[in-house]
């Protein structure tokens, strides 16, 4: 039951307060999956990479409220 | 100070079952339960009532009927109830509680901390725990009375422990003379001696995580986020803080969220660097490469999103839950939430 969900976010303690399931550590609160400090390749690099592990952790068994970090 | 009750047919005089589909109708002066309030302090200047089934059926006639009651009166506060145990008329107290927050008029109601009106109000009214039956008339009206005499004339408000209302799933500032240390040292003690108390509340509505996806590249995934992305213009006029609703925007066959399409209006943190990227906070860019290397099946072709920011946890709850019957019903495996 229910859809697996990963949350991408900077505060992954607040999700896990609220009983996220699936987190990844984002970059930063103003921007999760970005980084302005990059070139534009490297952010899409980067941006590829988060969505690439919260994929992962979507097709991952985990327990309650587990946070992967971005390169784990 | 102009003070306005909300009663339920039975406790109107209108009737019992038989009179449950009575239309919203007014009293000048208090009606039933008024009376009680009256002589404990609390002027009654207008009674408004409707039955239970009218309300649950016609929800959205009657609260226009009522609201419109209660603004022309020009409320100082609105008092719902006492409705006890009674699930139509908790719901009725919790639905107008609520509209009325939105609007800026303070409410006191009073019911069992389990009726479905709690949930209902999302933390817009001071709720006055009651027993299931009317029997515990006599301990809820002293104290809806002092509440709503306080709200009404701007007098401040304590802390649900220390007044008696249920919690509101707010957080409220606070300075303490203690320092923090001082503090969570009472709190340790305090546990040991087996009372266990909190300065901050956690929620503790807690899903099993959901199973995992077995192939990720067959798999139709949904974006959704609490970032405020919406297209330029805000068209919808998502709200930028306090938002009690969730929008759905198409995405076709984008490739990304361009910021000359697409902008943030949320108003809990500076959205500059995001707004010159929105795929900073809505990585459809990343999604779609994902999708190009075959590492995805599909991205569905809305993105969900609202603000929150000030959202209750109540509102929070009930939004996801709408959006997740949507997903459903849209055959979606997965969801890519993000959040600022």
């Amino acid at each position: 039951m229910g859809i697996p969900t990963v949350f991408i976010t900077a505060l992954p303690t607040i999700a896990q307060m609220v009983g996220a399931n699936r987190v990844v550590r984002g970059v930063a609160i103003t921007y999760p999956t970005g980084d302005p400090s990059l070139s534009a390749g490297d952010e899409l690099a980067l941006r590829v990479r988060i969505l690439d592990r919260a994929v992962d952790m979507l097709a991952t068994d985990v327990a309650p409220r587990t946070v992967w970090e971005i390169d784990g | 100070m102009t003070v306005i009750h909300y009663v339920n047919q039975f406790f109107a005089g209108l009737g019992g079952e038989e009179a449950a589909d009575h239309e919203p109708v007014r009293f000048d002066g208090p009606q039933g339960p008024g009376r009680a309030l009256v002589a404990a302090g609390l002027p009654i200047d207008l009674t408004v009532a409707c039955g239970d089934d009218r309300f649950a059926l016609h929800e959205a006639d009657c609260l226009a009927t009522l609201l419109t009651w209660i603004e022309d009166a020009g409320a100082d506060v609105v008092v719902c109830g006492p409705s006890f145990g009674s699930g139509r008329y908790g719901y009725a107290c919790g639905v107008l509680a609520r509209e009325l927050g939105r609007r800026g008029t303070a409410v006191v109601a009073a019911m069992t901390p389990d009726s479905p009106g709690v949930l209902a109000s999302e933390g817009a009214a001071y709720i006055v725990p009651t027993t299931a039956h009317v029997a515990g008339m006599r301990d809820a009206v002293p104290l809806v009375a002092s509440l709503a005499s306080r709200l009404a004339s701007g007098e401040p408000v304590g802390s649900p422990e220390e007044e008696g209302y249920l919690p509101r799933g707010l957080r409220v500032n606070i300075r303490s003379d203690e320092l923090g240390a001082e503090r969570a040292i009472g709190l340790v003690l305090a546990k040991l001696a087996g009372d266990v108390r909190t300065e901050i509340a956690p929620p503790t509505d807690r899903v099993a995580p959901p199973d995992p996806l077995p192939d990720p590249s067959t798999a139709l995934v949904a974006l959704v986020t609490e970032a405020g992305c919406v297209p330029q213009g805000n068209p919808d006029r998502l709200p930028t803080r306090h938002a009690n609703v969730w929008l759905r925007y198409p995405i076709g066959d984008r490739a990304e969220l361009a910021p000359e399409d697409y902008v943030s209006v949320h108003a809990g943190f500076d959205t500059t660097e995001a707004n010159r990227d929105p795929d900073r906070l809505v990585p459809l860019d990343a999604a779609r490469a994902l999708v190009a290397a075959g590492r995805l099946g599909q991205i569905y072709d809305e993105f969900f999103t609202t603000t929150g920011v000030d959202t209750p946890v109540a509102v929070s709850t009930r939004m996801g839950q709408e959006i997740g019957v949507e997903l459903r019903n849209a055959g979606v495996d997965a969801v890519i939430l993000t959040g600022t």
